[in-house]
């Protein structure tokens, strides 16, 4: 048990290395790749088995690693990191299934550092391990969109790389910048983030620190305004790595809030909350009037990801519990219905060699079972009771008006803004009569098979919450006390 | 029991789903049917032992099913309420819905997708169940939206139609605004309790916590839910376009069962609105809008789901006037009674429909009463009991509306109530009488019915015609049953009987004058409405509200979608980082034209390099030149 936070994490870059010095075929490689990603569900598993939701921190690992400059290799899991590991080692396997006739190699290479990438920095408690993991992450996805993509797929993926290293760059100097303070503070290096926590900024420091940070989750959620890269990425990109960036990175840019926001600039953070909240409520609407008329299915569900991450990231910047665990909750279900959509979208390029609206049409008449797994995570992103959408956007709301009247109107919009665009959309991609002489298949069961579980946990989530909020909520509700308490401490 | 009652159906149409998906082609007519009709069969049976259980004075039955959420103080219980109020819906809901569903086990038997269909059917009873049965609002939300959309999924049954998907759309969408209202409201309410519960019988305790503005705006909002829900004026457009659907959706659903959903929540929610009277006036007057704008569209249309569409609505405006008004168990009544006539009418005019090959246009119909002598008896009953004709069903419960709206002084609301009733009567034997006496236009044969579809007209014929008797006022000699049975928090203010008999009396002429009216002009030729005069081209054309709505609302947020689409986002945001990145560029050009590869300029380089150090040490240095 005492690796298995490091075993999850380097798993698959090793498997990759592996293969790739045997120069493997594409069947053993195909074999490796599913295989790691088997072992590490069953590891995370056997983690969540094991994880006691009334403790902070747990299986955590801390090594020197370069002992002059403090950087340690400090590793460990809570109730937030539980959850995108959970996503992570969930969505792996079914997007191989996915992506199991890919002939390139290259392809599943990417997905498995991919993997590592977005795994460590869920899971990295040093800043320099957090930051070296954040860009890690972000190459694979280059790769994926500028070789393997679709349309002006060079253009888009160095837009993508160019925007989010902007930000990540604003990141990497306040680390570094926060990490001299601590030296000069202490006489000691460290870039551990309990060891930076204590410190104490001047107020203007502390602004430009967290402004840094703020850029770079900002530009990854993307806020309404840093967000310029994502439908033309998400447009350009191959499935897999679209489920992986609006499933697992975009919320990433929240989990950096909550983890290194609220864990190093309390009160700052404090300072920033009306711009958030004001971004993120006109994000909500902004980026869902722009889905209505939007042709391509991946750039509708990329602005249709951007709407509800300003859900997301407005609920932690209400801080209360509803606000607080309805975030957490959307976190989770909104990543396994994205992944869902975003599939079914795949499988709709699949067979009809376009994602535009306009060309589609009429699918229900041809494919019964290809429609009712499209409706569903079309209609679990709109939010329908009996989906765990539902109950996020149902306590983000309940959030809102606890904080204030005007803000709780604006949030609970989120009820119309999605509909309006799902439903049309439902209307000229299912419904009606097709746009195209094409001859389908139905789903096959390998398909069925790679999307029935997350059409299971998406049910379960919305019909008995109960069975997952006891996981985060001892540790949540703990946090956001400690929260509220420095809040009122610094008034 | 109770969780019996909600749960059969949600599993039943699961089942039905997973065995019509994996075959979607295969016909299994019998398997459907028994296994659709089954499981209504055994939830209509334990709804009347709940039923027979509350007559014989028991007590509210509860029935907790798990635990849905608990976070922080937001503790909400998958549990159920049978209460009264609940026992008579439940009750009348799964009669009338196992009446239709062996209805539409003929009427659908040759439809594609007859599976599909019950599966459909059964989500819809379990999600109306669960809003009635629910014991908090959560729950009752759930239900409610649930229920929208399995009406979203029956209208826009026929998919292959683009136009029956825009209508299931449209259904939707209006729907979801009131849902908007409704889930403000319950959010208010909840922070207004926060940590005192959050049931039915908790918030009606703890309801004096609550300041009266906060309590005004939370029924405001709640009646919004309704408005949408029970196509109340301005959220209405939608349930005439909802007639898309096969007509036993139009029965079940949009008539007698979902659409008095808005009605019984303002019932549930009664201990609200009865510290309100100032939104329970404004109620009223949607209702009595609603009633009368809806009577006079549909004495201009010739669709004759249409017709019946917007007589729902009518009948919808008098409950909201009823439970407007503090009446709860007046509007209940209403409820109950209308689903009898109501539904017996669309499955009547469903009849006439398959009869006549699917043609719905009123006046290409005629003397149907000779061919069709069963479906007119019952449809003729139907007709009678909704223009309020005693003794028949829809006498009694308008009349107590009418008595209410007279007795507390809102006479303008009476007077409007009262006019509706009279055109009421016209507009639905103008139907009537075109259908089945006007002169014969039709020359094919007729297509042949099935037993499935006659005989439960007659089942409901007989209710149209009796269910009335259980709230005889006693001005009238009744012990009003349903009302001493119902024991909701009315307000009642009394007059003495001779006014009764007054409005009774003025009632009954305004419905016989109606009935006149439309035998004069219907029944011996086809008055189709003519488009002469710009009044009647204005309510054929249903006051073009839906053009209005779409100039409003739909263009301008299309235009506003495309606005920031190609304009904000592509020339403001992205014109912003582009500009920058062009900037760059530009820089970076400029100064590689430093870089020229001749060595004159690398000497001048050098020379203007060496000369700025050199005075910048001798300014630093301080030595003079």
């Amino acid at each position: 048990m005492e690796n298995i936070l490091t075993n999850i994490i380097f798993l698959p870059l090793l498997m990759a290395i592996v293969l790739g010095a045997m120069r493997a075929s594409l069947k053993v490689l195909r074999a490796g790749a599913i295989l790691t990603s088997i072992t590490t569900l069953l590891l995370v598993g056997l983690l969540t088995y094991n994880f006691n939701p009334t403790l902070g921190m747990q299986f955590g690992v801390n090594a020197t690693w370069i002992s002059n400059v403090g950087i340690t290799y400090n590793i460990g899991v809570d109730y937030l990191s539980l959850v995108l590991l959970l996503l992570i080692s969930i969505l792996m396997p079914l997007l191989y299934i996915y992506m199991f006739t890919e002939d390139r190699k290259g392809y599943w290479y990417n997905m498995m550092f991919l993997q590592t990438g977005v795994t460590g920095a869920v899971l990295s408690l040093d800043l320099i391990l957090f930051y070296l993991f954040w860009e890690t992450m972000l190459l694979p996805i280059f790769i994926m969109i500028g070789k393997y993509g679709n349309g002006m797929k060079q253009y888009n993926s160095m837009k993508i790389l160019l925007m989010t290293v902007l930000g990540s760059m604003s990141m990497l100097f306040s680390i570094l910048y926060i990490g001299y303070l601590y030296h000069e503070t202490t006489g000691v290096w460290s870039f551990a983030l309990e060891n930076l926590a204590t410190l104490e900024f001047e107020a203007e420091t502390s602004i430009w620190l967290t402004a840094g940070f703020l850029l770079a989750f900002a530009i990854k959620i993307p806020l309404v305004g840093f967000h310029t890269w994502m439908a033309p990425a998400y447009g350009s990109a191959p499935t897999p790595a679209v489920v992986i960036m609006s499933a697992i990175m975009a919320k990433l840019g929240v989990y950096g809030i909550w983890r290194f926001g609220y864990g190093l600039f309390e009160e700052t953070l404090f300072f920033y909350e009306p711009i958030i909240i004001t971004l993120a409520l006109i994000g909500l609407l902004y980026y869902a009037i722009v889905a209505i008329t939007e042709n391509n299915l991946r750039r509708m569900f990329a602005y249709s990801s951007g709407s509800h991450l300003s859900l997301i990231a407005l609920g932690i910047f209400l801080g209360n519990i509803y606000a607080w665990g309805g975030s957490l909750y959307f976190i989770a279900t909104h990543a396994i219905a994205s992944a869902g959509m975003f599939m079914m979208i795949g499988l709709t390029y699949h067979r009809f060699g376009t994602v535009n609206i306009d060309e589609l049409g009429g699918i229900a008449s041809k494919m019964p079972i290809f429609t009712f797994f499209f409706a569903f995570f079309a209609l679990s992103i709109a939010g329908l009771p009996g989906t765990g959408g539902f109950v996020a956007e149902l306590l983000i709301i309940i959030g809102a008006f606890k904080t204030s009247f005007w803000i709780g109107l604006f949030t609970a919009t989120t009820m119309l803004s999605a509909m309006v665009y799902i439903f049309w959309m439902l209307q000229r991609t299912i419904f009606g009569e097709s746009n195209n002489d094409i001859e389908v298949k139905d789903l096959n069961a390998k398909e069925v098979f790679m999307l029935t579980p997350l059409l299971l946990l998406l049910l379960l989530t919305g019909i008995m919450p109960s069975l997952f909020i006891p996981f985060f909520e001892p540790q949540l509700s703990l946090s956001l006390g400690d929260f509220l308490v420095s809040i009122g401490a610094s008034k | 029991m109770l969780s019996t009652i909600v749960f059969l159906p949600f599993i039943s149409s699961l089942f039905l789903a997973i065995v019509y998906l994996q075959n979607t082609s295969a016909k299994r007519y019998e398997f459907f049917t028994t296994f659709g009709i089954g499981t209504i069969l055994i939830t209509t049976i334990l709804s009347l032992i709940v039923l027979y259980y509350m007559i014989n004075g028991m007590g509210t039955i509860y029935s907790h099913a798990f635990t849905w959420i608990h976070l922080g103080s937001f503790k909400i219980e998958v549990a159920f309420m049978a209460d009264r109020l609940s026992a008579i819906m439940i009750s009348f809901i799964t009669f009338i819905g196992l009446l239709i569903h062996i209805y539409a086990a003929g009427y659908m038997k040759d439809e594609e997708g007859y599976g599909k269909f019950f599966a459909y059917f059964n989500l819809f009873m379990g999600s109306m169940l669960l809003l009635v049965l629910a014991d908090n609002p959560i729950m009752m939300f759930i239900g409610w939206e649930l229920v929208g959309l399995s009406s979203y999924l029956l209208i826009g049954f026929y998919h292959q139609n683009t136009d029956n998907v825009k209508a299931a759309n449209k259904a939707f969408i209006l729907n979801r605004v009131g849902d908007f209202g409704f889930i403000i409201a319950l959010s208010l309410l909840y922070i207004a309790l926060e940590g005192h519960g959050f049931t039915f019988d908790t918030i009606k305790e703890n309801i004096s916590l609550i300041s009266h503005e906060m309590l005004s705006l939370i029924g405001l909002l709640l009646f919004v839910g309704a408005m949408g829900k029970s196509a109340q004026i301005p959220l209405y457009v939608w349930l005439p376009d909802a007639m898309a659907g096969p007509t036993p959706v139009s029965a079940l659903i949009h008539a007698a069962t979902m659409v008095t959903a808005g009605v019984y929540m303002v019932a549930r929610f009664s201990f609200i609105y009865i510290q309100i009277p100032d939104i329970g006036l404004f109620i009223a007057s949607v209702g009595a809008a609603s009633a009368l704008f809806a009577a006079i569209i549909a004495s201009y249309q010739s669709d004759i789901k249409k017709i019946l569409a917007y007589s729902t609505m009518s009948q919808l405006g008098y409950m909201f006037i009823a439970v407007g008004l503090g009446a709860y168990s007046a509007g209940i009544f209403h409820v109950f009674t209308h689903a009898f006539f109501k539904a017996l009418l669309f499955m009547g005019a469903g009849a006439v429909i398959i009869a006549m090959h699917h043609e719905q246009d009123i006046f290409k119909m005629g003397g149907l009463k000779r061919h069709l002598k069963l479906v007119y008896i019952t449809m003729f009953i139907a007709t009678l009991a909704i223009s309020g004709i005693p003794p028949f069903a829809g006498f009694f419960s308008k009349d107590a509306i009418l008595v209410t709206a007279f007795a507390d002084q809102h006479y303008i609301i009476w007077a409007v109530a009262s006019l509706t009733a009279g055109l009421t009567s016209f507009y639905m034997f103008r139907m009537l009488f075109t259908v089945f006496h006007s002169p014969a236009s039709q020359t094919n044969e007729l297509h042949k019915l099935d037993k499935s579809i006659t005989y439960p007209l007659v089942v409901l014929a007989f209710g149209s015609a009796t269910v009335g008797f259980l709230g005889v006022n006693p001005a009238y000699g009744g012990e009003a049953l349903i009302n001493n049975f119902l024991m909701l928090p009315d307000i009642s203010s009394h007059i003495p009987h001779s006014s009764e008999y007054m409005i009774g009396a003025l009632n009954v002429s305004l419905g016989f004058t109606g009935m006149l009216f439309a035998y004069k002009l219907f029944a011996f030729s086809k008055h189709r409405p003519d488009t002469t005069t710009l009044f009647t081209r204005v309510a054929i054309n249903k006051f073009y509200i839906d053009e209005i709505y779409e100039a409003l609302i739909v263009r301008p947020l299309v235009a506003l979608s495309k606005f920031i689409h190609n304009i904000i986002d592509a020339k403001i945001f992205d014109g912003f980082i582009n500009t920058s990145v062009l900037l760059y560029v530009y820089l970076a050009k400029l100064f590689a034209k430093l870089q020229n590869g001749k060595v004159r300029y690398y000497a001048l380089y050098i020379l203007a390099g060496v000369s700025f150090m050199s005075i910048f040490l001798m300014y630093k240095l301080g030595v003079g030149i």
